[in-house]
């Protein structure tokens, strides 16, 4: 069955508007957050509920074509870059808040919900829903379930998969299948939910996710507080650490990044600060007080503190570490966000030895990191324009996941593998890991419809030289990616 | 800057779509901010071709709700002008007679109050699918309802568009009432505090002139000559914002020269789609080696009425007004001139007035210039929804700075059945400082 | 011939004794490697002659579930023990799964750190706790076994060693297969090693009880508690069958039953702690119920109400239903049923007779299960003595469970690890 065929059969079955083949419209879905890997979809598909996705799921199973499942396309590791001879299948229709169960702290919802609108439904009750990624105002808990991604708060609170107790999801087969404990709190069984979240949509499509409450905190107070260098502000984080508080988010910008975020959005931290390490404490009032002074004490070494508690006042504060991936645009003309992570005693030594690196290339790397867990942000800055400069930032930005490894770290915290770090995943897991991992694969979608070619490192992929399309007015993608190669067909 | 340079600030990470109305609509990357920017730029790098992405480009509003939205600073705005420019040269036949007819009526005042009052014939307008009829199922709440099956990319048949937008200009009808004429100069009350002109609009000058005299009694009352030239135009902001840049800049001359005559300190309008066109004026006009310059010193003295209000400060006293009201923050008040305080500051300084915020407050209402016209479907849809939100404040009346928002938000309050009335700002505010019958 | 050839792979073997069962089934011999690398030799040596393995920590719950249909070897871990990288300040271990958890904690306390886990099987290796996903009072803050484990070594059924996760907290590398290994039970690998996140110990720990008199006064308490800002660390109730039965031990002897009772731990700061429960004492509290603020917990906390005589239930319902869940149970077993557990996550743990004939008991099981079906409502019963465990459905159903099958089809597609003893006949 071609494409065509699919394309009438779905329009049949789900409406004229639910299918996308021109090709400029189509090509608008090449890429998601991440740039650089673009790929045009061999057609679109916007089903409205699970009987949709499943129709869809059917008909890609039927033509024998791989399909690939997309949110709101902010992806940072190309999970959702589309197969050109595949369907993508866009979940940005069904996002309907299913129901409510605030005595038993659940929600259930679909896919292509939004991750803050959670919280705006369920926060005028007192609860709202604790993973919160930067992106939270668009990305879409479907994808947050396939990357299982954190936020600044993941740290005390932990990431998607702690927050998530049951799934119905669409097989590669095209079965709809409820897993996990839903309002409960166990099922009996292998924990399919756990290994589900996180999956990167090779294991097939969500399509509803039971998602768990968490009451607001009394009260919350974010502290700002501005050191000379990174290492004083990485020992502040430590010493917190120590005396056995647990913060509920801490965050570090350097010196570069503060400048990006000041030029963006004005934020006003201290100038002349090396770094700036911003703490949150939550919890019931009186927690939070005593919390405040004993972290207030231990950034002795700070020149400058801030401490809010009103809400537009520790709005304030992060606006800056909530603009700063965007902010490093108008400092430079192009850069890659790295997504390591290293033990957290290891930062200090971690950072100078990025540095390093970056300066040897004569690269500048802004750094941004949630300092609590050690997983980092590098954003390494080049001008697209300059012959060869996308070459060495790209070295740099791989040496920089080879030391997080090597420092018994991992290539990432919760942007994904994807596309972009499958080649680097060898680096944590040998062969027998790896096909290991796909014993799993193999169980829920034998054929490898379910987004294939991402995660795990193909040779095919391997092989592969010589990019695409150049992103429009970019300096073409050169060969040291592993991604997918010029894929249209119009 | 060039398209390129434009389009290239864009870094995909979609903070634009959770704002951008159409997105809420139909959830399809293509009609988001993010995806019209890279459709333009596929047309810009010779990847499609222009017909290809009309469609999109039309369904956008110009709300320009995207633009704070956005954390990397694109300059939306200006690359969804390039884009229009750049289809409209390839538009069908058919769509441009539309356009044309459009374009050769409401710049125009008398136009404009000529066909006021006549309705479109039954067999084009009663055919037609359109707006209300074409609501989809469910509440039309964000999180609960799916959107609509809309065909993407492609143009509506030719004659279901025409019919489309005859019968919504039909419900969109104006109210009833003669043009009130306006005197050439009125003399400031009390101390003379500004010499200001005042800019008429098309739209308003042929429907709204009560408004246009409420401005004037107000900035007179609070200290203002106020100059209502003669043989004024069009500010152009409707060709301006639907691409027909020619049109618009021959419409900013006219403008420009017309205030430049009057001598006055500030022009001031009470249309907040107009102040919006005549502060971009230095843009329309840099090409212009001519007018450049007069372009900019005029764009630098246009002040919204609500605006020029605050900077004045407020004299004349206010009698109490016990109301509830709810205030609509006009697209190109709020996102085009950044301008939200102001109106609530001046209604704030009315004893007992109760303003209270109408919720999803910065999403559009529909109305978009000619946009509920040219694309009733989508535009009735967030007009309902407007009305929806406005209803669930309780409120007892609408204040909105804007004609369009006036008729469109009107026209969906009768739909959902209610006869609640939209004023504009500066009405309110005109009875507020009307003196007690003594 | 075998055993020499198992000893060789494995470094110690013998043949079974008769404490050597598994849920009643005799193994035929026990192997007790010392490094992964002799378990992953000691399965493939398994694979070759076909021989069914089920590995063993403490024992304690090697009886649970239904009793595997074969046990060719017993694999004991006890040599896989110690703490095998505890790096200052990382907040971060990886420890050898045939280490207890007792063990572990006492290492763990001595710089103030501890695994936030605390289930009820006290002598239990980390390798039991995760097979079984065993959990305590503290899941209410710090979730399950599988929301502490960041990374895992185990040995595949062929005798392949694979590892997934790492060593941080934060990693989002490939699939999380200690997910899949938590639970499971034994039927899909065998742990030999596992990295665990950790938390720093509470200044300050505090009890508040109050007897209460109705399980749906229970839910109204937990749901109030659930509203405020109190964040307790765990919340449990105990409802002893009333009828002046003593409660059985697990390991033995029983214990008066008291009260039917809430408790509710508070942690955090000196000033805190204290704060927080008066707060709540006045939240709970009422005129002929005064609750009482404690240093230690009630004696019943943290303590299956089942010994090994009991048929030892869990039933995992959403918390809201707590009380309609215990009066389907009683209504269904006609006799007074000791009820003990969770209540802020709905996990329950019940205690139904031993001696009762295994129709009848058959017949409570159906009706309770019916009562749950289509609710997000589980009862599967983790214990039972013989003849019972052999013949009832321990498990009832599962979510997913054609899909359970495909996964184990792909690990263990030859069914030797711990054959039938899990759900769907796994």
């Amino acid at each position: 069955m071609t494409l065509d065929v699919l394309a009438r059969r779905l329009r049949r079955d789900l409406g004229d508007g639910a299918v996308i083949t021109d090709p400029a419209t189509r090509r608008t879905y090449e890429c998601d957050g991440l740039t650089a890997y673009r790929s045009m979809p061999g057609l679109v598909v916007l089903p409205e509920d699970a009987e949709g996705v499943q129709a869809t799921v059917r008909a890609c199973r039927d033509a024998r074509v791989p399909f690939v499942a997309r949110g709101s396309g902010t992806g940072l590791s190309a999970g959702a870059l589309p197969e050109a001879d595949g369907v993508l299948i866009v979940t940005a229709r069904m996002r309907r808040i299913l129901d409510v169960d605030l005595p038993n702290r659940r929600a259930v919802v679909e896919p292509g919900v939004i991750n803050l609108e959670v919280s705006r439904a369920v926060g005028p009750a007192g609860w709202y829903y604790a993973p919160d990624p930067s992106s939270q105002q668009i990305c879409s808990i479907g994808g947050n379930v396939a990357e299982n991604s954190g936020g600044a708060h993941c740290v005390k609170y932990g990431f998607t998969v702690h927050h998530v107790t049951g799934l119905e999801v669409c097989t590669a087969d095209g079965e709809l299948v409820r897993l996990g404990a839903g309002r409960a709190a166990q099922a009996p069984g292998y924990d399919l939910t756990g290994v589900f979240i996180g999956s990167e949509g090779t294991l097939g499509i969500a399509t509803k996710i039971w998602v768990r409450l968490s009451r607001s905190p009394q009260a919350v107070c974010t502290i700002l507080a501005a050191f000379a260098s990174v290492e004083q502000a990485g020992a502040a984080v430590s010493a917190i650490v120590a005396a056995g508080l647990r913060p509920a988010a801490a965050e570090i910008m350097d010196a570069l990044a503060i400048g990006a975020a000041e030029a963006a959005v004005s934020c006003g931290y201290p100038p002349g600060a090396g770094a700036v390490l911003i703490v949150e404490l939550d919890g019931p009032e009186v927690e939070v007080e005593a919390e405040t002074a004993a972290v207030t004490a231990l950034c002795g070494e700070a020149f400058e503190i801030r401490t809010a508690t009103d809400p537009q006042r520790r709005a304030a504060i992060w606006r800056g570490r909530k603009s700063a991936f965007a902010a490093v645009g108008r400092i430079s003309r192009d850069y890659i966000v790295q997504d390591g992570v290293i033990p957290r005693t290891a930062l200090a030594e971690v950072l100078r030895e990025i540095e390093r690196l970056a300066s040897a290339a004569g690269i500048r790397v802004a750094n941004v990191f949630h300092a609590g867990d050690g997983n980092l942000h590098p954003l390494v800055l080049y001008d697209g324009t300059e012959p060869g400069a996308l070459g060495r930032a790209e070295q740099v930005s791989g040496a920089i996941l080879d030391l997080c490894v090597s420092r018994g770290g991992s290539i990432t915290g919760e942007h994904g593998v994807g596309v972009d770090k499958a080649a680097k995943l060898p680096l944590m897991f040998g062969p027998d890991d790896l096909a290991t991992m796909r014993l799993l694969r193999d169980a829920f979608d034998p054929d490898g419809r379910a987004n294939p070619g991402k995660v795990f490192p193909t040779p095919r992929r391997c092989a592969e030289r010589g990019g695409g399309v150049p992103a429009p007015g970019r300096a073409a993608v050169p060969t040291a990616r592993t991604g997918d190669g010029d894929g249209e067909s119009a | 800057m060039d398209i390129r340079e434009l389009t290239d600030a864009c870094v995909h990470c979609g903070f634009c779509l959770p704002a951008c109305p159409t997105y809420q609509l139909w959830g399809t990357e293509a009609d988001s901010p993010r995806g019209r920017i890279h459709l333009i730029r596929q047309v810009a790098d010779g990847l499609a071709e222009p017909a290809e992405v009309t469609g999109h480009l039309d369904s956008c509003l110009g709300c320009l709700a995207c633009v704070p939205a956005c954390p990397s600073g694109v300059r939306y705005d200006e690359i969804i002008e390039h884009g229009r420019e750049l289809v409209e040269s390839a538009r069908p036949v058919a769509d441009r007679a539309v356009r044309a007819g459009l374009f050769a009526l409401f710049p125009y005042p008398r136009r404009l109050a000529a066909v006021r009052g006549v309705r479109p014939p039954q067999w084009l307008a009663g055919d037609a699918r359109t707006a209300g009829d074409a609501r989809g199922a469910g509440t039309d709440q964000r999180s609960t309802a799916g959107p609509d099956q809309r065909s993407t990319g492609q143009i509506p048949r030719q004659r279901s568009t025409i019919g489309a937008t005859a019968k919504a200009a039909a419900e969109l009808a104006p109210p009833p009432g003669p043009r009130v004429p306006l005197p050439r100069r009125v003399a400031a009350r009390g101390t003379r505090r500004a010499v200001v002109g005042l800019l008429t609009g098309c739209v308003q000058s042929a429907y709204f002139s009560p408004v246009s005299a409420a401005t004037v009694r107000v900035l007179a009352r609070e200290g203002c000559d106020v100059v209502i030239p003669r043989g004024q135009s069009c500010c152009g902001a409707l060709p301006l914002h639907a691409g027909r840049t020619a049109q618009a800049r021959r419409l900013a001359r006219r403008t420009i020269a017309t205030f430049a005559r009057a001598g006055v300190d500030a022009i001031v309008t009470d249309v907040a789609g107009c102040g919006s066109a005549m502060k971009e004026y230095a843009r329309l006009l840099a090409d212009d080696p001519r007018w450049a310059p007069r372009a900019a010193r005029f764009a630098e003295a246009v002040r919204d009425v609500t605006e020029l209000l605050c900077d004045l400060g407020p004299v004349a006293p206010r009698r109490p007004l016990p109301w509830t009201v709810a205030y609509h923050d006009a697209c190109h008040l709020g996102y085009g001139q950044g301008i939200t305080a102001q109106p609530r500051e001046l209604l704030a300084g009315v004893p007992q007035l109760r303003v209270v915020e109408v919720p999803d407050g910065g999403t559009c209402c529909g109305s978009a210039g000619v946009y509920n016209l040219l694309q009733p479907e989508p535009a009735s849809r967030l007009g309902d929804r407007k009305a929806q939100a406005i209803l669930a404040t309780g409120a007892e009346l609408v204040v909105a700075g804007n004609p369009g928002c006036t008729l469109q938000i009107q026209a969906a309050l009768r739909r959902a059945g209610s006869m609640l009335k939209v004023r504009h700002t500066i009405e309110l505010l005109d009875a507020a400082l009307r003196p007690v019958a003594a | 011939m075998s055993l020499d050839l198992l000893e060789a792979a494995a470094g110690m073997a013998r043949a079974a004794g008769p404490a050597d069962t598994v849920g009643g089934r005799p193994a035929k011999y026990v192997a007790a490697p010392g490094r992964p690398e002799q378990l992953a030799a000691l399965l493939a040596r398994c694979a070759a002659e076909g021989l069914t393995v089920v590995p063993r920590g403490d024992g304690s719950k090697l009886d649970w579930g239904t009793p595997p249909s074969t046990v060719d070897v017993l694999v004991d871990t006890a040599r896989l023990a110690g703490v095998l990288e505890h790096p200052e300040g990382d907040l971060v271990v990886t420890v050898g799964a045939g280490t207890p958890l007792r063990a572990l904690q006492a290492v763990l306390s001595r710089t103030g750190e501890r695994l936030a886990l605390d289930p009820p099987s006290e002598e239990a290796t980390v390798g039991g706790v995760l097979a079984t996903g065993e959990a305590g009072p503290l899941a209410h803050t710090y979730g399950f076994p599988r929301d502490l484990l960041i990374g895992v070594q185990f040995a595949r059924a062929d005798g392949v060693l694979a590892s997934s996760g790492g060593k941080v907290v934060k990693n989002v590398a490939g699939y999380d297969l200690g997910k899949l290994l938590c639970g499971s039970y034994g039927t899909l690998g065998v742990v030999t090693s596992a990295t665990f996140r950790l938390h720093p110990l509470p200044v300050a720990r505090a009890w508040l009880t109050r007897p209460v008199h109705r399980p749906d006064q229970v839910v109204e308490m937990v749901e109030a508690l659930a509203a405020s800002p109190l964040t307790p660390a765990a919340v449990e109730v105990d409802l002893p069958p009333g009828n002046g039965r003593p409660v059985p031990r697990q390991r033995g002897g029983n214990e008066p039953a008291g009260p039917a009772m809430l408790a509710v731990l508070f942690e955090g700061s000196a000033l805190g702690v204290p704060a927080r429960c008066h707060a709540a004492a006045e939240l709970l509290g009422a005129e002929s119920d005064q609750p009482s603020i404690v240093d230690e917990p009630p004696p019943w906390w943290g303590r299956y109400p089942f010994g090994a005589a009991d048929v030892g239930l869990r039933l995992s319902v959403p918390p809201a239903e707590l009380a309609a869940t215990v009066a389907l149970l009683r209504e269904a077993a006609g006799v007074p049923v000791p009820v003990r557990g969770s209540v802020g996550l709905g996990v329950l743990h019940a205690a139904l007779p031993g001696d009762l004939p295994v129709p009848r008991l058959a017949e409570i099981l159906a009706t309770v299960r019916e009562g749950l079906a289509g609710r997000d409502g589980w009862c599967v019963v983790l214990c039972a003595p013989a003849p019972a465990r052999a013949e009832l459905d321990l498990w009832g159903p599962a979510p997913g469970l054609a899909l359970m099958h495909r996964v184990k089809e792909q690990f263990d597609p030859r069914r030797l690890l711990s054959p039938g003893r899990f759900v769907g006949g796994i």
